[in-house]
C-alpha cells in the first residue's frame, strides 16, 4: 500500500499517456501518429526543464541548449557518412570518418549535453534567480551564435540531413516515462524535497543548512541530461537538424506548456504538454482546412498562435498556478480530518492572529 | 547507540511524556551526530547601517543547557543579534565564537551546520511543503540522511503535539501552529544552541502558556542552549535562567530573572515605560 501510495503521482501520469499512444498506434491515421510522437518527445523536453525549473522556481530560458548539444552530437555521430567528410570537414578525424552505433551515440550525445550543463552550471548558480534566469538566455544565444558561424562542423545555420530516424511512437513513449520517473524520483528524494525548500524560502533554507548552489547546480544539471535525451529524440524523429530549431520558439513553447500547466509539479509540466499540443494541432489543421460538407474551410494563417497567446494569457490571468495549480495527482490520504482539539485551537490562535 | 539509549531508558519507565522507546532511541543516536558545543560567545559586536547604530558593542554569552532570554523595546537591536549570531549579518566590529572558534567569517549556511540553528520573526516555513517536509529539510540540513531526518522530524513532531497533522500543507497552518512548526523545524537541525525571535507574537493565552512550556523543554531533551527573544514578560520571567536586556544596540543590564526586575536602570529605561506594572509584577 505505501508502495502504491508512493509511485501513485507517477504511475497516474503514465498509464494515461500510455493508453492514448497505444490506441492511437491501433486506431488512428498517421498523421495523429506523427502528432502523438511529437508531443511525447516534447513531454521529455517540457520535464526536462520542469526538473530544474519547477523545483528551483528560477525560470531558465537556456534550456533548449542542450537539446541542440545532444541532436548535434548525435547527428556527428550518426549521419551521413559519405557526405560528412565534405559537408562537415571541420570536424575531429574520428568522428568525420566513422559512423558509430546508435545507442553509443544517443548515450555520449546526453553525456554531452549533462557536461555543458553542468560547467555552464557553475557559472549560472552563482547568481541569484533573476540574474540567472537572465544569463541562462545568454548561454542560449552563445550556444546559437557559435553553432550558425561554425561552418565546418555545424554547416551554419544550414539543415543537417540524413540522421537515421528510429523515433517512432513507442521509443518516444519509452523515453517519455524514464523521464516522467527521474523527475519522479528527484523530486521525492533529499536533493529534490531540499531544492523546493530553496524555491519557498532562501533564507530559511540557507538557516536549515541548505546549500542554494549545490541543490540548485545538481537540478540543472540532471535537467542538461534529460533535455539532452529530448535532442537525441528530436533529431532522430525528424532526421533532420537545424540551429534555429532550438532557439526562441522552442525556448518559448517549452515554458508556455510548463506554464499551463503549471511549473510546480510534474503533473503541471505533462498536463501542460498534452493540452498544448492537442490546441496546437487543432488549430493548424483548422488553418490547413477542413471540408464541412462542399464549402472548404479554413482559419487564417496564424490563428494557432493567436490562440496560444490567448491560452497563456487567460492561464496567466485566472489561474497562474497553472491547470493543475502546483500539485500532483495524488492518493486522497485516510486522515484528512484533524483532530478537534487541534482545529479549534488553529481556529482560536486565527482569531488571534487578526486582532 | 545502546549506551546512549540507556538514560532514555531510565527515563521511559519515570517520564510521563516519553515518546515511544524506540523513537526515543533514533532521537538520541542522531543527537550523538555531532559533536555539541558549550558557549557560543558575542564579544564586543558593533553593527550600523549606514548612519545607524544597531548595535554598539555587545557582548553575550549562551550556554549549552541553559536559556538565556534578550529582551528590549522595538528597535534595541535583538533580531541584529540573531542574525550576526546565526551568520545573516556580518559584524561591522567584533567576533562570534563557538567554543573559542571565531566563526564571524562564516557563511549562514556554514554557522548553521555548525549547530546554531534560529526562528525567524516571521516564520517563514516552505510553504509548499508539507510540516513534515519542512522539519526533515532542516534534518538533511543537518547532514541526516532522507530516512533519518523523517524519523527524526516525526520524533520532534510527537514531541511538541503536531504528530497527527505531520502531513499538512504549510500554507494551511495558523499563525499560532506556524511559530510552533517553526521552532521544531529549528530544532531539527540538531543545534547546540537555537536562537529564537519573538516565538510567542500573536498567540493567545493558551498557546502562550503551551509554549513556555515547550520551551522550558528544550534544553533538556536537545541537549542545546537557547536564546530567548520575547515581549511578553511572562513567558521571559517564567524560562529563562539569565536576562540580557538590550537598548539603544548596548547592553543595559545581565543577570537573572530576579536581578534584572530589580535593577532600577532597567525599569526606567525598558520596563518602567513600556510594559505595564502588571507584568512586572508576576
Ligand atoms: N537591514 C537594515 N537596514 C537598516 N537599518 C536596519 C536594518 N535592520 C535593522 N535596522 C535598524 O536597526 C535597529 C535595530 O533593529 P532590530 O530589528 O534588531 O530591532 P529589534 O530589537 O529586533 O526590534 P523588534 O522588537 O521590533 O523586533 C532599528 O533601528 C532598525 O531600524
Ligand atoms: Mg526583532
Amino acid at each position: 500500500m505505501r508502495l502504491v501510495r508512493f509511485w501513485f503521482p507517477a504511475v497516474a501520469l503514465v498509464v494515461p499517456i500510455a493508453v492514448l499512444v497505444l490506441l492511437s498506434q491501433s486506431f488512428a491515421p498517421l498523421t495523429v501518429q506523427r502528432v502523438v510522437t511529437e508531443a511525447l518527445i516534447r513531454i521529455v523536453a517540457v520535464v526536462g526543464l520542469y526538473i530544474f525549473v519547477g523545483n528551483s522556481g528560477i525560470v531558465s530560458f537556456g534550456h533548449v541548449t542542450f537539446m541542440a548539444i545532444a541532436a548535434y552530437a548525435a547527428a556527428w555521430q550518426t549521419c551521413c557518412q559519405m557526405l560528412k567528410p565534405i559537408t562537415m570537414s571541420g570536424l575531429p578525424a574520428f568522428l568525420r570518418d566513422n559512423t558509430f552505433p546508435l545507442l553509443p551515440s544517443a548515450l555520449t550525445s546526453i553525456a554531452a549535453a549533462g557536461a555543458l550543463a553542468f560547467l555552464s552550471g557553475l557559472v549560472l548558480m552563482r547568481l541569484s534567480g533573476l540574474a540567472a534566469s537572465i544569463s541562462s538566455l545568454a548561454l542560449l544565444f552563445i550556444v546559437n551564435v557559435v553553432y550558425s558561424n561554425w561552418e565546418s562542423v555545424t554547416m551554419g545555420t544550414a539543415s543537417v540531413v540524413g540522421i537515421p530516424t528510429y523515433v517512432t511512437a513507442p521509443v518516444a513513449l519509452v523515453c517519455a516515462i524514464l523521464a516522467i520517473v527521474v523527475a519522479y524520483l528527484y523530486q521525492v528524494s533529499s536533493r529534490g524535497l531540499t531544492l523546493r525548500a530553496t524555491r519557498d524560502d532562501e533564507v530559511a533554507a540557507a538557516a536549515s543548512g541548505i546549500s542554494l548552489y549545490w541543490s540548485r547546480l545538481f537540478a540543472f544539471t540532471l535537467s542538461g541530461f534529460v533535455m539532452g535525451l529530448a535532442g537525441v529524440l528530436h533529431a532522430h524523429y525528424l532526421g533532420t537538424i537545424s540551429i534555429n530549431a532550438y532557439f526562441l520558439n522552442l525556448t518559448f513553447l517549452t515554458l508556455a506548456m510548463l506554464v499551463v500547466g503549471g511549473q510546480r509539479s510534474l503533473a503541471g509540466a505533462v498536463v501542460g504538454v498534452v493540452v498544448l499540443s492537442a490546441i496546437i494541432d487543432i488549430f493548424r489543421r483548422l488553418e490547413a482546412g477542413v471540408s464541412v460538407g462542399t464549402a472548404q474551410l479554413a482559419l487564417p494563417a496564424g490563428t494557432q498562435e493567436l490562440i496560444l497567446a490567448a491560452v497563456m494569457l487567460v492561464i496567466l490571468i485566472f489561474r497562474k498556478d497553472g491547470l493543475m495549480g502546483g500539485r500532483e495527482l495524488e492518493l486522497p490520504r485516510g486522515k484528512a480530518e484533524p483532530p478537534a482539539r487541534v482545529q479549534s485551537a488553529k481556529n482560536l490562535a486565527g482569531a488571534a492572529g487578526k486582532t | 547507540m545502546l549506551i546512549a539509549c540507556l538514560p532514555e531508558i531510565g527515563r521511559q519507565f519515570t517520564g510521563p511524556a516519553v515518546p515511544a522507546l524506540f523513537e526515543t532511541c533514533v532521537l538520541a543516536a542522531d543527537v550523538m551526530h555531532r559533536p555539541k558545543r558549550q558557549t557560543l560567545k558575542a564579544a564586543d559586536v558593533h553593527v550600523t547601517f549606514g548612519g545607524i547604530h544597531a548595535l554598539g558593542g555587545v557582548d553575550l554569552t549562551l550556554t549549552r543547557g541553559r536559556i538565556t532570554g534578550l529582551i528590549g523595546p522595538n528597535g534595541a537591536g535583538k533580531t541584529t543579534m540573531v542574525n550576526v549570531l546565526s551568520g545573516f549579518q556580518r559584524p561591522t566590529q567584533g567576533s562570534i565564537s563557538l567554543d573559542g572558534q571565531d566563526i564571524s567569517a562564516l557563511t549562514a549556511r556554514k554557522i548553521a551546520q555548525a549547530g546554531i540553528a534560529r526562528s525567524f520573526q516571521a516564520a517563514r516555513l516552505f510553504r509548499d511543503l508539507t510540516v513534515l517536509q519542512n522539519l526533515t529539510v532542516a534534518g538533511i540540513g543537518s547532514g541526516l540522511s532522507m530516512r533519518a531526518a523523517a524519523a527524526q522530524a516525526r520524533d520532534i513532531l510527537d514531541w511538541i503535539g503536531f504528530a497527527g497533522n505531520a502531513e499538512w500543507r504549510c500554507d494551511l497552518l495558523s499563525y499560532g501552529d506556524e511559530r510552533r512548526i517553526s521552532i521544531a523545524r529549528a530544532l531539527a537541525l540538531q543545534p547546540s544552541f537555537v536562537l529564537l525571535d519573538e516565538p510567542a507574537s500573536g498567540m493567545n493565552e493558551a498557546e502562550c502558556d503551551a509554549l513556555m512550556t515547550v520551551i522550558a523543554g528544550i534544553p533538556s531533551q536537545f541537549d542545546c542552549g537557547v536564546m530567548l527573544i520575547e515581549h511578553n514578560m511572562k513567558v521571559i520571567m517564567g524560562v529563562c535562567e539569565r536576562i540580557h536586556v538590550l537598548d539603544g544596540g548596548r547592553s543595559l543590564a545581565e543577570g537573572s530573572p530576579g536581578e534584572v526586575q530589580k535593577d532600577p536602570v532597567v525599569r526606567r529605561a525598558y520596563l518602567g515605560e513600556k510594559a505595564s506594572d502588571k507584568t512586572l509584577a508576576i
